[in-house]
């Protein structure tokens, strides 16, 4: 494989001249491990990287580290994508957190992300690694020894699983050919649906354990990138104060219902929150839900559309039924 | 905070049915009350004194009562604590009559309620801040939308007063609907004798800036201060040359427009002035008709023109006028009567409107004051009035009396017989509503003394025998089917808001019920404000009602206008929104949604992008802090905070 | 500190109301003028115009142990600020359809839309929602220890 991470580094290497930096990725401290790579000369573009580790959502360094707003002389920011990664950029430029005249997107069609914890639970002794890649239906990691093969199923990310966007919806120029979606549209979340199935009491109790590990960090809410108050998240604000520093199971409760309806017909469904989180709460399953309910409702889905106005921020008269 | 609470007994209508003392008695359990108690009438003089009183005894920097609706007194006891030196703000309300007292009757629990209550207004008191109003100055101009007898009144009112006043008025002369009419009831005065001297005076006063065939674009700003986009529309003429010869109107060529101000009977041209008394007395193109304008060459009035006035070329012109109060008074349209299929309005055409009868009777209308009927110009011999075409009919969606028909039908049925003695004249009706001064008394002249025959009842159909019309009905107080022969039956139309009172209404920002009639700000005691400051309304567009009610509330109208310019500044409102600028990440959510326009960007020094209130434009909706992710933005007196803390005083 | 409702006795639930002062507020006034019997169970909040009302006061509301809330505000198209309700129906319809998610009765939430001379309206309102309430009964609330035997297991 690697062709891709060729494509990428040989596609910014074509207009570097018109960059300030690229944003992609990067091997981290090990080789299962890939970090965000902030690449300003162009001879550093060789370690730029692409494959199924790079899970993460770049697009929210363009609001918390840099400013990818209109700016005279300001030379554009590279960047690359994945479909779901398009999306929390789109609806960045939708909300004028960034100008799209800022940014080159290289888009990448993406076939789903490792879940690093998954697959260590699966395979601990995982280390060494050569390369990694998807095929067909597996995860292939090829050690210096052996190829492990993986069911997608057991290591992808959640959100990969019912990933009905792989293609980035916005770019520049994109990197390899367009996938077919896993899921397509108008199917209901399948993990939505899951809890769903159970009763109210159920779902309750579901809440209650999961969000009983919650340590409030608030690291969810920091990898979120259309968290964007940063500093002045009302989580922690002294006046107004909508939340005590109390660790009681209503606090966290109540901090994740601030994080998911702030995120009501918002959320992109990166699942960064989730991703990061390190008590393992599936978080982004609030705003999972929402999205449905915004779909339904007002047939509106986040990060689409850099025209449009996210619908709880407009209104229409002539809407009845409600 | 040191805060005292008060809880009013009202006489009975709290202390029967809520344990006031215990209430009181609670209230001192409660965060930071050092001193409560009950009393009999707390809005009454002594017992705004007992306030005033603790508030130096006890040193109190915040006050509760406990009484009725903040609706009701909130402003009262706010100017009692502020005679006493704290600020208005350091007040609130607890509502423990109207929404706990009067509702229930079990007094364990309405105690339990109000304290409640008490206690969540302690603890949103201990959120409170001081507030202060900041003056802005009026702008003593007045707009007046709607030229007809109502706008004229409250125009003519204002400028006597030494006020500048705007008109504006969508038709290309002032006067309305009563310009139309021939004679007013009861006093069969001659309606453009008393209505033409005011439509001059409107011409000629100094202070009046008359837009004709105009209307209103937008409406931003508010009281004192509007700004105000008038669409001055073309009329192809340019009236500062026009002199109103008429020469023009003689020699047009298409002579077979549709003549509005004769409500269709009769024709007039393309390039016309409504009527002899117009004001202001300028032609104007009908382009729907014009043959330059359909057909491409014409232009005959152009070669005519002695003082070269037609502009072919004109279009449509905005401009802005700034005032500081609107008087409303745009009137209303007449019931499409083509909606009762089974009456053949608009299809035979010897069934007419009582407007179209009221042309026929004026002098100046098209047949010259004689009643002929339109289908073959012969004098009628039987003529049948239905009354409450499209009033009092839900079937319609017209429920309510138009109020005016019974009256005019007198009128108009009475003034036949003196035209036409021989002629006989029927009316069905459902009830007759003659309730104005005079009013019963003329209606049965009209029966007794002029012979117009009255049956009650409801017109089933009516169908064309020969050359005349059979009207099938029913007599309700005798049981018997009627049949009458008639040359000529008048329907009765009600009263209907008029074409774009709707949108008139959101672009001034007031409201209006389920038929477009413009809302007052109370029903009995507020009839001509509208819950908008500063914008007033006068005449029909408020609901049904006769001239000289119309020209009573134009003439309140201008009153209040008067009362409100009497003063220099208006005192704003501080329970605006206001931006903690560390905390607002310039998103400008909350500049998207808010719907006055009062919220703008600020740069700062370091070229961030903040959020910026201009208190005198925001309302104090609340939409933006709402909206506000991070909750930069507050609206003062209802913050989060406040609001959060009423909510915790319950739960949890 | 509890507030009065949570030492009654159990058959009064704590409803949470978040009035308009211009149109619902008005109409409960209007409801205690016409002496329009009510449960007793509601406690109301003013507040300017349901375009103030941020979903999460509702929210708090249920979380922190409130039975049910109501939301209530002019009729659309008939707002005092033109167009606030317009923005709140959408915010509370989306709140109502997802509460259930988290474990939430979507009947303890309600918005309506009453006007200041609807005191009719306000009383019947009321009258549901509280009946509505009772029959859901008291907010089972959020438990600080969490029996992980009982609980589920989904992922």
């Amino acid at each position: 494989m690697g062709s891709k991470t060729e494509a990428l580094a040989k596609q910014f290497e074509k207009v570097f001249d018109d960059l300030e930096l690229v944003i992609g990725w990067e091997t981290g401290f090990d080789s299962l491990h890939a970090t965000p790579a902030f690449i300003r000369q162009p001879s550093a573009l060789g370690r730029l990287i692409w494959n199924p580790f790079c899970s993460h959502n770049l697009s929210g360094y363009l609001t918390k580290t840099l400013n990818a707003t209109a700016q005279e002389d300001a030379k554009k920011i590279g960047i690359c994508v994945k479909g779901c990664d398009s999306r929390s950029v789109v609806a960045l430029i939708q909300e004028k957190f960034i100008s799209r005249e800022r940014l080159y997107i290289a888009g990448i069609p993406c076939r789903g992300t490792v879940d690093l914890r998954r697959l260590m639970r699966l395979k601990p002794s995982l280390k060494d690694v050569n390369t990694v890649h998807i095929e067909g239906n597996e995860l292939a990691v090829e050690t210096a020894r052996q190829t492990h093969r993986f069911p997608l199923q057991d290591v992808l990310l959640r959100k990969c699983l019912q990933c009905r966007y792989p293609n980035p919806v916005l770019y520049d120029e994109l990197i390899g050919e367009p996938l077919t979606p896993r899921v397509t549209e108008g199917q209901a979340p399948p993990f939505v649906d899951k809890l769903e199935a159970h009763s109210l009491e159920q779902r309750r109790v579901f809440w209650e354990r999961e969000l009983d590990r919650c340590i409030r960090c608030y690291a969810c809410r920091n990898a979120c990138p259309l968290c964007v108050c940063q500093d002045n998240c009302i989580l922690e604000s002294r006046m107004p104060k909508w939340l005590s520093q109390r660790s009681g199971m209503s606090e966290k409760f109540f901090f994740h219902m601030i994080h998911a309806v702030h995120l009501a017909g918002r959320c992109t469904e990166c699942g960064e929150c989730e991703r990061v989180c390190p008590m393992e709460i599936p978080v982004a399953l609030m705003k999972e839900k929402l999205n449905q309910v915004v779909k339904e409702l007002l047939d509106y889905e986040a990060g689409l559309n850099p025209e449009t106005q996210p619908p709880l921020l407009t209104f229409d008269p002539s809407e009845t039924g409600i | 905070m040191r805060i005292g609470v008060f809880v009013c007994r009202c006489g009975t209508n709290i202390a029967n049915t809520v344990d006031t003392e215990a209430v009181a008695n609670k209230a001192l359990e409660y965060p930071d009350v050092t001193h409560a108690t009950d009393y009999m009438y707390t809005c009454s003089e002594p017992g705004q004194q007992e306030i005033q009183q603790a508030i130096k005894e006890h040193a109190l920097q915040g006050i509760v009562v406990a009484a009725c609706s903040p609706r009701m007194h909130e402003a009262t006891f706010r100017r009692a604590v502020e005679k006493a030196g704290l600020n208005r703000y350091m007040f609130e309300q607890a509502n423990i009559r109207e929404h706990c007292s009067w509702i229930s009757s079990d007094i364990e629990a309405n105690t339990r309620k109000a304290m409640d209550l008490v206690r969540m207004s302690v603890e949103k008191l201990r959120f409170n801040q001081p507030l202060f109003s900041s003056y802005v100055p009026i702008n003593k101009r007045v707009l007046v939308i709607g030229g007809g007898v109502a706008g004229i009144q409250a125009a003519l009112d204002c400028a006597e007063g030494g006020l500048d006043v705007v008109m504006v008025e969508r038709e290309s002369t002032i006067g309305g609907k009563m310009a139309k009419l021939d004679k007013t009831f009861p006093t069969i005065d001659c309606s453009s004798c008393i209505l033409g001297p005011k439509m001059v005076d409107v011409a000629q006063n100094d202070n009046i800036h008359l837009y004709a065939y105009s209307e209103i674009d937008s409406v931003s700003g508010y009281i004192g201060n509007f700004k105000v986009g008038i669409r001055k529309k073309a009329t192809y003429v340019d009236w500062d040359a026009c002199t109103g010869c008429g020469l023009c109107t003689e020699k047009c060529p298409a002579k077979k427009c549709y003549d509005r101000f004769n409500e269709g009977l009769g024709t007039t041209t393309a390039i016309n002035i409504p009527f002899p008394q117009a004001i202001p007395k300028k032609a104007c193109i009908d382009a729907d008709y014009c043959r330059y304008f359909t057909k491409g060459k014409c232009k005959v009035c152009q070669k005519l023109c002695p003082t070269s006035a037609i502009r072919f070329e004109m279009e449509d012109e905005i401009v802005t006028e700034e005032v500081g109060a609107i008087v409303v008074a745009t009137g209303y349209d007449l019931f499409d009567d083509s909606v009762y299929g089974e009456y053949g309005g608009g299809h035979y055409p010897d069934v007419i409107s009582a407007m179209q009868y009221e042309r026929l009777l004026s002098a100046a209308g098209p047949t010259g004051g004689h009643i002929r009927r339109p289908s073959d110009g012969k004098a009628p011999k039987d003529i049948v009035w239905l009354s409450c075409i499209g009033s009092r009919d839900a079937s319609v969606g017209r429920p309510y009396c138009s109020g005016i028909c019974c009256m005019y039908i007198a009128k108009q049925a009475t003034m036949t017989r003196d035209h036409l003695p021989d002629c006989n004249c029927y009316v069905s009706y459902m009830d007759i509503r003659a309730p104005g001064k005079n009013y019963d008394e003329f209606v049965r002249r009209a029966q007794e003394e002029y012979g117009v025959q009255y049956f009650r009842g409801r017109v089933g159909k009516i169908y064309p025998k020969g050359d005349r019309l059979i009207v099938q009905g029913a007599d309700t107080l005798l049981g018997i089917q009627i049949e009458i022969e008639a040359d000529l039956v008048v329907l009765a139309t009600g009263i209907e808001p008029s074409d774009g009172a709707r949108g008139l209404a959101e672009k001034l920002r007031i409201s209006y019920d389920d038929y477009g009639f413009y809302m007052e700000s109370h029903p009995k005691l507020r009839p001509v404000e509208t819950n908008t400051a500063g914008v007033y309304l006068s005449g029909v567009c408020q609901g049904p009602k006769d001239i000289p009610a119309s020209v009573g509330q134009g003439s309140a109208a201008a009153a209040k206008v008067q009362a409100l310019f009497s003063r220099d500044t208006i005192e704003t409102d501080p329970q605006v929104a206001n931006v903690k600028e560390i905390a607002c990440i310039g998103c400008g959510k909350c500049i998207d949604v808010c719907p006055f326009g009062a919220i703008q960007w600020k740069t700062l020094r370091d070229g961030s992008q903040k959020a910026q209130v201009l208190e005198t434009v925001c309302q104090g909706c609340g939409l933006c802090n709402a909206t506000c992710p991070p909750k930069a933005i507050q609206l003062q007196h209802c913050t989060d905070d406040q609001i959060l803390a009423e909510v915790n005083a319950l739960c949890g | 500190m509890k507030s009065e409702a949570a030492s009654t006795p159990e058959q009064e639930l704590r409803i949470v109301g978040f009035l308009c002062n211009w149109c619902s507020y008005g109409g409960a006034d209007t409801a205690g003028i016409c002496r329009f019997k009510q449960p007793t169970d509601l406690r109301i909040i003013r507040i300017p115009c349901t375009g103030r009302m941020d979903p999460l006061f509702a929210v708090k509301a249920l979380i922190y142990g409130a039975d049910g809330v109501l939301v209530s505000g002019c009729h659309p198209k008939d707002c005092h600020y033109a167009v606030g309700n317009y923005y709140a129906r959408r915010r509370m319809e989306v709140l109502k359809r997802f509460l259930p998610f988290i474990g939430i009765d979507t009947g303890r939430f309600r918005y309506s839309w009453v006007s200041a001379s609807e005191g009719q309206l306000w009383q019947q309102v009321v009258k549901e929602f509280s009946e509505q309430i009772h029959r859901l009964g008291a907010n089972p609330g959020l438990h600080e220890k969490i029996d992980v035997e009982a609980s589920l297991f989904l992922f």
